[in-house]
């Protein structure tokens, strides 16, 4: 079994609840369990509704996005999207968070690796940003690349500038960073990155892109994947995405227990 | 002083035919995996029993995704029982439960009667270390076209007859709420050998992204469980205890303890949580002391006193 003895369910404390932008937020929370315990790449499901109340129905994962041991805090980094992230939204500090965590694998750094580059698009960013502070902090040469349909992520740079020094930001609309796409970007300079391993993070259509570019490249490819979840811990089998076995085979794996990272030369989007 | 406690603590143990429990708290199949992974949140055999995620002989994969959906007061799941199949259970996880001392339900399926025989034959071989095997009847009939078994009253006595020629354990009968003669079906399941019934399974449901016009699940149908179905899987549970066929284990939306307590009310003798488990991971605990704190302030000493006690007062 994948899982570790560590996930745990417990209440901390919320230290902040920030705007970012229109509907973008980070969250500090109190936790010494966390943060003594959690790697990047694990996620947290968390409770969007107030004890004793049914909606909405089930927890909400959210990947941890910094991990502050000074202090025991750690923070996810949200957006608005429907009902359960708009309660949080709501929270004050001083509200007590209920959460499940950490959950799902940490990211698997091979040796000898040197090379990274981080590829994020939209909130998929936000796990990219404790990888990439655990890389710089292992002295790896980390390039972190993000893309966003507007200028919603502009405050979100000043952690970033905090966490490596090498990155490039596009927006679809120009409006903040380069005009364009990271995966455009990386299509015309691929011979640059033939020494990188890349993780990365965001919506479909730019995994698939990515996909895309490195095939038959060599490259090692991580990504971190998203679907609907119930349990958050491997037992309903519901949040199962596609991924290749063996000649033309597939099988499902487990977003929650299974990954959330996967070889992305393996996973299937059709 | 301790035993004063142990006085005055209500008898929580109950009987299902032949099945012995401790208490009534037992988990749905399929929204609890084997139970290993809740042994990390709350020692799991103090449950009831742990019904297992119904097993078919070989590995399924089950549906394509997206697979769950969540809506008003429940959520949508179209899993395909995806499982690892049932040498995976007897090989894998029946020892560290047999470990754990956990009062093991079994739940299997099959696509055709054969494949339920086949089961059965390989789950006799570990029949000591279980209390019971759970027959998912909800599930669709290759041979019949792939309608529900549940769905044909006749077909479900010999099936049930059958499998308990090869396998001497209890047998539970779990029906689903989508037919309208599932009274008939627990009789004819009673008829075949069953001693108990498990009802609901989930309710057929579904949900369309109006972006995109497709349905939201991948198997366009699902099924809807949780605190939405409650009222409806609560009717189904009292009419059928009205006929007093067989113990019913009650379920479908238990999320508070009094849901359980209105169930066993209602007529069951014993009460699952499903989906609960997926949000409160140490539900199965919480409702046990839920239900053994009410008997103890309602200073009823014995399950028996409340189950089906709504009859007694109309
Ligand atoms: C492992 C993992 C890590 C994640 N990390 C983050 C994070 O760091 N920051 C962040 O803002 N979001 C993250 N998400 C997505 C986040 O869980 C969803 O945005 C959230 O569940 C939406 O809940 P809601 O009630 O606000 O919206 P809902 O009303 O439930 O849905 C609104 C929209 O969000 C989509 N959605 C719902 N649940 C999910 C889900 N589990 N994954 C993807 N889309 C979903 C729905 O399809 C719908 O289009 C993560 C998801 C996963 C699986
Ligand atoms: C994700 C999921 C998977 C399920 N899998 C099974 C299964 O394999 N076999 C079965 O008999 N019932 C299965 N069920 C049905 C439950 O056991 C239960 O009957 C139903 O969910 C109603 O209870 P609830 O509302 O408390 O969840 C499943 C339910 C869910 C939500
Ligand atoms: S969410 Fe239940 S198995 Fe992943």
């Amino acid at each position: 079994m994948v899982l570790g003895n560590l996930m745990k369910i417990l209440n901390g404390e919320i230290l902040l609840n920030k705007k970012y932008g229109e509907n973008l937020y980070k969250m500090e929370i109190f936790s010494p369990y966390i943060c003594k315990n959690a790697l990047p790449g694990q996620f947290v499901n968390i409770k969007c509704c107030y004890e004793g109340m049914l909606d909405p129905l089930l927890r909400r994962p959210f990947g941890i996005y910094e991990i502050d041991k000074r202090f025991n805090v750690f923070t996810i980094l949200y957006l608005i999207k429907g009902k359960g992230t708009l309660f949080l939204s709501k929270l004050k500090k001083g509200e007590i968070l209920n959460f499940i965590g950490p959950l799902g694998n940490a990211i698997k750094i091979v040796t000898g690796a040197e090379n990274y580059l981080l590829v994020g698009g939209g909130i998929g960013v936000a796990p990219l940003c404790l990888i990439a502070r655990y890389l710089t902090d292992l002295q790896k040469n980390v390039y972190f690349m993000a893309g966003f349909k507007d200028e919603l992520f502009f405050s979100w740079e000043n952690d970033l500038i905090k966490i490596v020094r090498n990155y490039r930001i596009f927006t679809e609309n120009g409006s903040f960073g380069e005009k364009g796409l990271p995966t455009n970007f990386i299509r015309e300079h691929i011979d640059q990155y033939k020494k990188f391993n890349f993780i990365c993070c965001g919506p479909r259509e730019m995994l698939k892109a990515l996909q895309d570019i490195l095939q038959g490249k060599n490259i090692a490819a991580i990504a971190l994947m998203e679907e609907m979840m119930a349990c958050g811990i491997g037992v309903c089998m519901g949040c199962v995405i596609k991924i290749k076995e063996g000649n033309n085979a597939f099988t499902y794996k487990r977003v929650c227990s299974d990954g959330p990272a996967f070889n992305l030369m393996e996973v299937i989007f059709d | 002083m301790t035993e004063n406690i142990s006085e005055s603590a209500p008898d929580l143990s109950i009987n299902l035919g032949r099945i012995k429990l401790k208490n009534p708290v037992i988990t749905c199949s399929g929204t609890f995996a084997s139970g290993i992974e809740y042994n990390q949140f709350y020692n799991i055999s103090n449950l009831g029993a742990v019904t297992t995620k119904s097993f078919s002989l070989n590995k399924r994969l089950g549906n394509s995704p997206p697979r769950l959906c969540e809506t008003a007061g429940g959520m949508l799941n179209a899993i395909g029982l995806a499982n690892e199949g049932i040498y995976y259970f007897i090989n894998e996880q029946l020892p560290v439960l047999k470990n754990l001392q956990v009062s093991i339900i079994l739940s299997i399926f099959g696509e055709d009667n054969n494949e339920f025989l086949r089961i059965a034959k390989e789950v006799n071989s570990i029949k000591d270390d279980i209390v019971a095997v759970e027959m998912n009847l909800s599930c669709p009939n290759v041979d019949k076209g792939g309608i529900a078994f549940c769905s044909m009253p006749d077909h479900v006595e010999s099936l049930i007859n059958s499998v308990r020629e090869i396998l001497d354990i209890p047998l539970i009968a779990k029906l689903s709420p989508n037919n309208d003669n599932f009274i008939e079906t627990a009789a004819k399941a009673r008829n075949g050998g069953a001693e108990a019934i498990s009802l609901v399974n989930t309710v057929i449901g579904t949900a369309i992204d109006i972006d995109n016009f497709k349905p939201k699940l991948g198997n366009i149908f699902g099924g809807l469980s949780g605190p939405a179905i409650k009222p409806i899987a609560l009717a189904k549970v009292m009419q059928l205890a009205r006929e007093n066929i067989l113990p019913i284990i009650g379920m479908g939306g238990i999320f508070y303890w009094q849901d359980a307590v209105e169930f066993m009310i209602a007529g069951a003798s014993a009460v699952g949580i499903g989906t609960l488990n997926f949000v409160e991971v140490d539900a199965g605990e919480k409702i046990l002391e839920g239900i053994s704190n009410y008997l103890l302030e309602k200073n009823i000493n014995n399950l028996g006193e409340i189950i089906g006690k709504v009859f007694k007062k109309w």
